[in-house]
This record gives structure tokens, sequence and C-alpha cells, in this order.
């Protein structure tokens, strides 16, 4: 009797999990989260391409901005934002194929995915009604394929800077590598790298190459498949030679002295189980997504291909100098599970097609504004020749702005989709024991 | 005078140097060609407590790499260039300490009640036959007694300090002059090879040894092969790197337990530098096979080191410059020099108790070759004294780990005396004694106390060696995370190590010696103090266990091995960031435990831009100090005439009773920390990217 209970339970459970998937077309999902400007850009009143933004036009489009964007406007503190046209940041067909497979087969059990092989996990639309909405865009984004299966950034110029003075009081040289281990769908090896006995999802790996006191230092990040595992890390610092194991719940320092913490990479680095997730609803945003090639390019870092690196603008040229455009954006606030952590809550707004995080709004734990931080994304067709059909929506550019101490650090990138530049071989202790790249 | 002329205008010219750097344009690293291009200047002065400069060292580094194209299967293919020269003015700035004026004429300790001051100069010992104050002890005048007593003119009082100085006063034990200018200005006491550095070298030291090329840091080719494994068709690498390199083992700081592949050179700074830029780079080929996820492995590779250089010891420090760690490198001059000129030895002979107290002893001068080191014996290139080692090391679970295996020669000298050491000549030798004595060493039916020289059992007569070691050890490296804490962990075993052994005839005996390090390292955040960065808290605890120690009670005191049996050092090491980490505050503090030592550095990191660091801090040393163990003076190598009879000890039978000293063995109990008790310092470094 028992066990016909329980299975009763168990079919009406997984009716339950399974009826927003079953309410819709595979279809309709997928062009609902893949494609949803095919019927047509979003717009809002006023918003135009070549419209420019700033303080004394700020309140009409104060609708279609995030708050500390609208509130750094209005002080004059971001100078302007130029309107450009919305694009639809087409995902990697495979990406979306995979999604299609994994309608409806995916759980949250016990913190981690059940059921997910590969793609967008949760790719219906998040509803206000659904406790656990939070949760499972957290899960889509750690999923993105925003990096591809692998990307390599390299030349990656990070500066720190006075945002009072515009003195820029350090430049670092990085490179940095991602690697998906598990649930890749358009590079070889897919659909994952085998074997990976630790069961890894993803690795990333940077290295930096100047000033001379952060020379040759190499860190490296490895995540588990299982959310609820802690990563594995590990430092090489270039005065010692020696790699060192890295706790890697202790992601809220300032990275190298940059006002970057580790937990700020890619919009959010960390485990969907170290924070409290809830979805605040969609909206339409301008957000800094753009063509690379059509923006005002600076002339620093010459190399040899010609290739350009986005310029910054505003108060100490704390802001990627990027077009924004309109996009359909899930608002979801995080506050750390971790009571000590210095941050308060992060509000970070994630973009429904490509499922990047342009815009992150940082609060200390006394609940006041700290950081605002931008990363600037492109899609990959209008940018280096060799990322063309590669289909992502690549880091670009960003500016980390810290409200509270007037500092910022801005990044450039060179970001490269290709598996022979982030090889297998480089995401283990004895590549970096080696020198690294 | 002089030497404040010198001091301004180094000076200035410093000034002028740091000058441009502070208003120069900010610099990355340079590109030439396909060449990536790094350049470095450094000044670190340090001043001395009692002393004054103690390190004027001017540094330059230039560092290339460049990667070459695939050349067949081999991949990945890069060169890379170290070159460094130093320049360190010391010499130049405060020569009265550390140069071509350094030392003096001594006065030694005397307690034999037979010399009114209490000491005696440098060849007016017991015996030489040039200090009446010794009354018959004097022997002949101007001749001496058998065959102690040497030539003032070929060993003068001059240039010299005494023993131990400035740590200790010899305090009743042994102690005798040490010459300190460099080898070109004194040539007393200097071993070839080892310990001989010219004032040029001193200044100089990568330019020391022109068949070293220690300009020349590192000068490395690396190398992959990738291929499909034979067993699952997977990616794998073979790695090589080969030409002058570092190779380094293990996980932890500062302790080398099993990061023993290149030899160190502790008199840069003495332990207090990275050991990156103290390590001395050899001649290393390595072949590493990455063999990636193996099994339950996640990574897993197999590494084998060949370091076919010619052996190299550790840098001791020579004496006369401003590291000379546990002031080894005095001692072995000073012995030197006793056995090539002869000398005087404080405190040595017994006065006889019928005309004093007993442990009451004469200040006595020795010959030539009767006692001292000989010589140091390096070992030669051949193939079978190259060294070889290997490593597999890799990733299981949570666990990194590695499992280390090598064959190589010990960096550390070890004295070989006694019934082992070089054959020595008797200061007795020559007396005519009455046949009828039985002594072992009369010449039968003639009277006369043998005159060949030879190896005498527990004779303080040395030579130098470097013996063969194994070592077997591991390490492995994990996270706790409920306390948010690194592991790490590093054990080695050895066998073939050698310790001084006043039990043993040579002196000296092996040990197997098991050496252990665990690390604790933890990131906190200290919010009323910073509240962006957090602090980093490392915490080591190094063990070391002799288990074939041999030590025993003597009638005086304790007889045998000095080193400890067990004993830990512990390390603390604090830093935090400000300024988006420009601003770096460090502390770190060590404790040797059974030494009672004590070691403090605070320090201040600055970067004043872009490519200019500014580093000021102290290091200062308090506890025990000083520490006695058996000297050996009561060893008794030549019965009876050397017997401690008065004190208890055996009129016709060797070995100590356990009369003890500050010299020479209290520096093995002291350890690196206490030997430098007196060594407290202030410094200042600048450094500049300038490519």
């Amino acid at each position: 009797m028992k066990r016909i209970t329980r299975s009763v339970l168990a079919v009406l459970a997984g009716t339950l999990f399974t009826a927003p998937a079953l309410a819709q077309s595979a279809d309709d999902v997928i062009n609902q989260t893949f494609y949803p400007y095919k019927a047509g850009a979003p717009t809002a009143a006023g918003v135009n391409v070549g419209v420019v933004i700033d303080k004394n036009n700020a309140d009409q489009f104060k609708v279609v901005l995030d708050p500390v964007t609208y509130d750094l406007l209005k002080k004059g503190v971001q100078p302007s934002i130029k309107v450009g046209p919305t694009d639809s940041f087409d995902v990697h067909p495979k990406y979306v194929e995979a999604t299609r497979q994994n309608i409806g087969k995916v759980k949250i059990v016990g913190g981690n995915l059940e059921g997910y092989s590969a793609g967008r996990p949760f790719p219906e639309l998040p509803s206000s009604s659904d406790a656990d909405a939070g949760r499972k865009l957290a899960f889509n984004f750690r999923h993105t394929f925003s990096a591809g299966d692998n990307v390599q950034i390299k030349p990656f110029y990070w500066k720190y800077r006075n945002a009072a003075t515009g003195k820029v009081d350090r430049t670092v040289e990085f490179q940095f590598n991602f690697l998906n281990f598990k649930h890749r769908v358009a590079e070889q090896p897919i659909p994952a790298v085998s074997p990976n006995p630790n069961d890894y999802f993803r690795g990333i790996y940077g290295k930096a190459f100047s000033p001379q006191d952060v020379q040759d230092t190499q860190l490296m990040i490895l995540g588990f498949d299982q959310d609820q595992k802690a990563s594995d890390g590990y430092l090489y610092l270039g005065f010692q030679r020696r790699v060192r194991r890295l706790e890697t719940s202790q992601t809220t320092d300032a990275f190298l002295g940059s006002d970057l913490m580790i937990q700020d990479f890619e919009g959010y680095f960390g485990r969907v189980a170290e924070m409290n997730w809830k979805f605040k609803g969609t909206k339409t945003l301008l957000m800094p997504l753009y063509r690379h090639n059509e923006q005002k390019l600076s002339d620093e870092y010459k190399q040899p291909d010609g290739y350009k690196f986005v310029a910054m603008t505003g108060k100490g040229e704390c802001f990627p100098d990027v077009t924004w455009q309109l996009r359909q954006v899930h608002e979801l606030e995080m506050t750390p599970v971790d009571k000590s952590s210095p941050v308060g809550r992060r509000v970070m707004y994630i973009d429904s097609q490509t499922f990047v995080a342009p815009r992150t709004l940082i609060y200390d734990r006394a609940g006041k504004l700290w950081k605002s931080w931008t990363i600037g994304h492109t899609s990959t067709e209008h940018h280096l020749p060799s990322n063309k059909g590669k289909f992502a929506a690549i880091y670009d550019s960003f500016g980390m702005f810290d409200v509270q101490n007037q500092r910022c650090t801005t990044g450039q990138f060179r970001t490269e989709i290709d598996g022979s530049k982030s090889p297998v071989r480089m995401f283990n202790p004895q590549f970096m024991r080696s020198g690294g790249a | 005078m002089r030497i404040a002329g010198k001091a301004l205008g180094s000076l200035a010219m410093g000034l002028c140097a740091w000058g441009l750097a502070l208003h120069g344009k900010t610099v990355q690293a340079g590109e030439l060609g396909a060449w990536r291009i790094n350049g470095f200047l450094e000044n670190d002065t340090r001043v001395r407590q009692d002393v004054g400069l103690s390190k004027e060292r001017n540094t330059l580094r230039l560092e290339a790499d460049r990667e070459f194209d695939d050349l067949g299967a081999f991949t990945g293919n890069s060169l890379t260039l170290k070159l460094r020269g130093t320049y360190d003015g010391v010499y130049d700035l405060n020569s009265k300490e550390y140069g071509r004026d350094a030392g003096g004429p001594i006065c030694l300790e005397d307690t034999s009640g037979l010399i009114p001051a209490g000491c005696v100069a440098h060849g007016r010992g017991a015996f030489g036959g040039n200090n009446l104050q010794y009354g018959v002890f004097n022997g002949v005048p101007g001749a001496g007694l058998g065959q102690f007593g040497f030539n003032l003119a070929n060993n003068p009082n001059d240039g010299m300090i005494v023993l131990g100085e400035p740590l200790h006063r010899p305090g009743g034990g042994v102690a005798f002059g040490v010459p300190v200018r460099p080898c070109d200005v004194d040539s007393r006491g200097c071993l070839g090879g080892y310990m001989d550095g010219s004032e040029n070298d001193l200044r100089f030291p990568e330019f020391a040894d022109a068949d070293r090329l220690d300009w020349l840091r590192e000068a490395y080719f690396d190398s992959s092969l990738l291929f499909s494994s034979p067993l699952n068709g997977e990616e794998q690498e073979l790695f090589f790197r080969v030409g002058k390199q570092q190779v380094i083992w293990g996980r932890t700081d500062l302790f080398r337990v099993l990061d023993v592949i290149n030899p160190v050179d502790y008199s840069r700074n003495n332990i207090y530098d990275e050991l990156q830029d103290i390590r001395i780079p050899m001649w290393i080929a390595t072949a590493e096979y990455r063999m990636g996820p193996v099994a339950a492995l996640q990574d897993l590779n197999w590494q084998v080191v060949w370091n076919f250089d010619k052996f190299r010891p550790n840098s001791l420090g020579q004496c006369g410059t401003a590291n000379v760690i546990l002031d080894a490198g005095c001692f072995f001059r000073g012995m030197k020099n006793l056995w090539d000129n002869g000398g005087t030895v404080s405190n040595f002979a017994l006065v006889p108790p019928i005309l004093g107290q007993p442990g009451m002893a004469m200040t006595t001068d020795f010959g030539p070759n009767q006692v001292g080191i000989r010589e140091v014996k390096l070992p030669n290139w051949t193939l079978s004294n190259t060294q070889i080692g290997t490593k597999f090391e890799g990733v299981l679970g949570d666990v990194s780990f590695s499992l280390n295996g090598l064959l190589y020669r010990s960096q550390l000298p070890s004295l070989h005396g006694g019934s082992e050491g070089p054959p020595a000549i008797s200061p007795f030798a020559n007396l005519l004694l009455p046949v009828d004595l039985q002594l072992p060493e009369l010449l039968p039916g003639v009277g006369q106390y043998n005159t060949v020289p030879r190896q005498v059992p527990y004779l303080i007569a040395f030579d130098i060696a470097f013996p063969r070691v194994k070592m077997l050890g591991g390490s492995l490296d994990f996270t706790i995370a409920p306390i948010k804490t690194v592991a790490r962990i590093e054990a080695a075993m050895t066998w073939g190590e050698q310790f001084p052994n006043t039990l043993r005839p040579s002196l000296y005996s092996e040990s197997r010696v098991a050496r252990y390090v665990v690390g604790l390292d933890r990131l906190t955040f200290i919010p009323f103090l910073n509240a962006d960065r957090t602090f980093l808290f490392s915490l080591q605890i190094f063990g070391q266990h002799l288990l074939d120690h041999e030590l025993e009670q003597g009638r005086l005191g304790q007889v045998g091995m000095p080193d400890w049996k067990d004993n830990w050092t512990a390390t603390l090491f604090m830093q935090t960031w400000y300024l988006q980490d420009r601003l770096q505050p460090k502390l770190v503090m060590a404790r040797d435990w059974k030494a009672g030592a004590y070691a403090v550095q605070p320090s201040v990191d600055y970067l004043l831009s872009q490519n200019l660091k500014l580093s000021i801090g102290a290091n200062v040393k308090f506890g025990d100090g000083a520490q006695k163990f058996n000297d050996c003076r009561d060893c008794n190598p030549y019965p009876p005439f050397t017997a401690y009879a008065s004190s208890g000890g055996p009129l016709l039978e060797a070995g100590p009773i356990g009369l003890t000293g500050f010299e020479p063995l209290g520096r093995f109990r002291q350890g690196p920390l206490g030997s430098s008790d007196k060594e407290d310092e202030v410094f200042i470094t600048l450094g500049y990217q300038f490519f």
C-alpha cells in the first residue's frame, strides 16, 4: 500500500514539475527563450537607435534604465549612453537543439540538477508564482553559452583607476581561458571531456603577465558538475614558483587588488548554492550589448592582426564606450548564504535570450550600493573573423565602478572561441607548475 | 672620511637613478621581435645593529622568453633566459666590517689563571715559546715544546676576529682567530673552490666563478610531444625542459623537505630571501609524462629529473661577509687556517691540577697540520656523481599529492675527522720520553714520540665531504572545508646524511632523518582592519627527527650528536593588502623550539608606481642565543698528554667525557635563528621594472 502511495505521489510530482512544459509546445518554448525578437525588437517611447541619453534627458528614459545606471547618468558620472539597434544574439543551433531535447526533463534535486544533459536547463519563461524561479534562472545562467564550450581571452588588459582623478594606478595584462568539461554542444569533444574522474563541469585558467609584482601569477578554478560541491582552486605565485591549493569558498576578496572579486567574474562566479535567489520580474531595459566592430575603438595596445579594443569613457574613464540596446532581461536578487560575506545582496540583470549578465548591482551588508558592474557583450558575428559562426554573446569589455570608494577597474578583451587555444591539458595544476601559458 | 665620501657618492647616484625611475613612464614587458623581455633593477640596503651598513646590494635582472613554431611533432617550444648581475657596495662602503679593512688583532680568552689579563694575543699561547707568562708551559723560548707553536709571519695577528663573535664570548670554551678579509687580500683559511672569494667575487657574486656562469641564472628550452595514449586513445603529453633551471618539489614555503634538487645560496640574505632568488640553478634535464586523467585520478604525471651539472654545495657564506649561516663559514675558515698555518686556541690545554683548579685551561699554540680542516673534497664531474630523481604527482578526488625519490649529494658539508680525517702531525712529536712509559706512539726502543703524520681517532682534524644521500618522500594538500582552510603536508626520509658525533672516533656518523612540514593557510576577513581584503594567515610547523641519533651523558655533560633528536620550527606569516594591493603589510614570525630562538620580520611593501616598489622592514631575533655542547677538548686523542684525568677522564683511553663550550658544536643546537641572534637589522629595498 505504501509503495502504491509513493508511486502515485511520484507521478503527481512529476506531472506538476513538467506541467509548464506540457502547457506549451517545444517550439513555443524554444522560440520564447532563444528568439524573443522574432516578432520584432522591443520598443520604448523615444528609445530609438542613435538617441543619446545623458543627465539632461535621463528622466525621460528612466523606465528603460536600471536604477544605478539612471543615477550615474543623472550625476554625470557616466556621461551618456548611446542607443544601438537591438540585435538578435542568436545562440548556437546545437545548444538550442540540446535545449529542445531536454525540455521538461530537468529537475533540481538536493540543490543539483537531475536529468540535465546540455543546453538551457529551464528554457520556460520564469513565473513569479514559481518559488524556485530564481534558482532555475541561476542554473540557466550557470549553463549559458556565453563563452562557447571553450574560450580564450588574450590579451586581456585590466586598468585600476582612480575615478576621482582619472589616474591609472595599475595596468595588469592577463590571459584567461575557459573550458566546459561537460554539457558541450558545439566543439569536440562532445558531449564531454573524457575521462573526467572528478566530474568537473567547468574550468577557468588565468595568468598575469605584468606588472612585476603579479607577474606569472596563475589562477585556476575547477567547478564540479554537482553544484553542491565546492570548487577546486589553485594559485601559482611567480615569486614562489609553487602551486598552492586555494580555499574557494572565499571569493569575496579583491582579486589582485582590483575592484573585482572572484565572485564577480562573468557576472557571478560562484555556486548557485552560495546564494538565495529571487526572481524579481522580466523587464525591457537598455543593456551594454553591441556590435564590437561598429564601436568607437581604442588605438591603445595595437595587435598584429589589427584587432582593436573597446575604448573607455566617463568619470575616470570607468565605463566602456559602447552602445546599449533594448533587451528583455530577468531581474534576479541574490543574497549570500554566508552571513559573513561583505556583500549584502546582488541584483543581476540577465539577458533572456543569451543568459549573459551585462549588469549587476552590488550592495554592502548595510544595504548601501557598493559597486556597479557592467560587462559589455558582443555577438561573435560582429567580432574577430575567426569567431564568425560561433554564435555566442562573448565578453568584450567591462567596468567595475566602486561607488563608495570612487575607484574602478576596467577590462578590455580580445575574446576568441577556439578549442585549440584552451586545450584540456591546460586545466590541471601540472600545467601551472611548468610556467603555464 | 673616505668611507663617508664613497657613501655620499653612491647615495647621490642612487637618488638620481630612482628619481628618473619615479618620473619615468609606465612600462610594460617589452617586445623585441618575437622575444618578450623584462628588465628589473633592485637596490637592497640593510643596516645592522652595532655593525652599520651590512648590505648595499644592487641587482640587475633581465628576463627574456620567446616561443617557436612547432618542430615536427614537438609543440609548445620556447626558450627562457634569465640573467642576473649583482654589485654589493658594502665591501666599499663599510670595508672595516666587510672587506679589505675588516678584522684586526685579537686577544684570545685564557682561563688558566696564569695570564693576569685573562687573554693572550694570537701567537702568544702556551707551549708556543712566545709567552713567558706561562712559565714552564711556554716551552723553550722562541721554539716552544715539541711541535707546538707556529710562525707568526705566516699567520699574523691581524685581519681577524675571534670565532663566535659577535654572538658570544668564548665563555671558557675553545675559540681561535678567524681571518675575515677577502681571499685576494688575505688568503689564510680560504677553502679552494668552496669559500675562496676575492673582494671582487664578493662584490659581484654572479661573476665570481667563470666556469659556473652564475650571471646566466636560467637558460632552458621547453618542448612538448603530444600523442595518443596507447591505452585509451586520449591525448597525452611528454613535456621536456632542458637547461639551467630550478626544479621545485614540494608544497611548503621556506623549509626544504622535498625542495632539495637545487642547492641554495644562503650568503645572499640568510634564509630570508624568496627561495626562487637564492636557489642556485643547475644544468638539469626534466622529462614529464603528463598522462592526464587515469582511472580514479583526475591527473597523473611522472617526472624524471637528471641533474647532470657538476656538483655544487649550498653557499653558506664566506667568513667576513654579512650572511654566514650558522657561522659555519667562519668556523671553516678558522679551522683551515689552523691546519695550514697553526694558530692559537683558547682555553685548550689543561693546567695540571697541582698548579690550578680543575677546568682551568691554557690558551694553546698549535703548529700546522695538527688540528683544523685540511681540504674540501668537492665531487668531480663523473656520470656516477650526477643526481637523478623521480616524482609522481597527481590529483585524487579532493587531494593533490606527490611521491618523490631522489639520489643526490648532500648540499651541506660533513666533517670527517679523527680516524677518518687527514693524517695529522702530533704536537707532541719528537718529544723524547722514557721508553718504559709503554705509550702506543713511542717509537720502539728510541723513546721518541711518533713523528709520522697519521689519522688519530677523536682528533679535531678534518676534511670536508659531501656524502651521497637517498631521499623518499611525498606531499599532499587538501581543503578542510568546515574551517575554510587549506592544509599542506610534506614529509621525507633520507638515508646517508651525516652529522657531527663526538662519540665516534671519526667525529661523525650517519643517521636516517625524517622531516615533515604541516602547513595551514587561511584567508580571513578582519573587517575593522581591512574591509576590502582578507588577511592571509599561513602557519607552518617543520619537524625533524634523527632516527639514528646518539647522545649519552658523560661525566661532565652530554656527548654524541649535537643536533637535536627531535626539533620543531614554527613559522607564522600574515599579510594583507590595501590601496588596490599597492600597500602590503607583512609579518613573519619564526620560532626554533629547542633552540629557544625567535625571529620576527615586519615589513611593508608599497608600489610607488606601476614599476617602482618600495619595501621597508626590520628583522629582529631574540631568545636563548648561543648554546653549548661537548667540544672534544676532552677527547684525549694523544693520551696521556691530552687526558682530562683531573676531571675524571681516562688517562690512556681516547673519547670525550662531556666538556662543553659554545664552539664549535653549539651552532647545531642554536640553529640558523639562534646563530644570527646578534644580526638584527633594518632594510629598505627599491625595485624598478624598466622594461
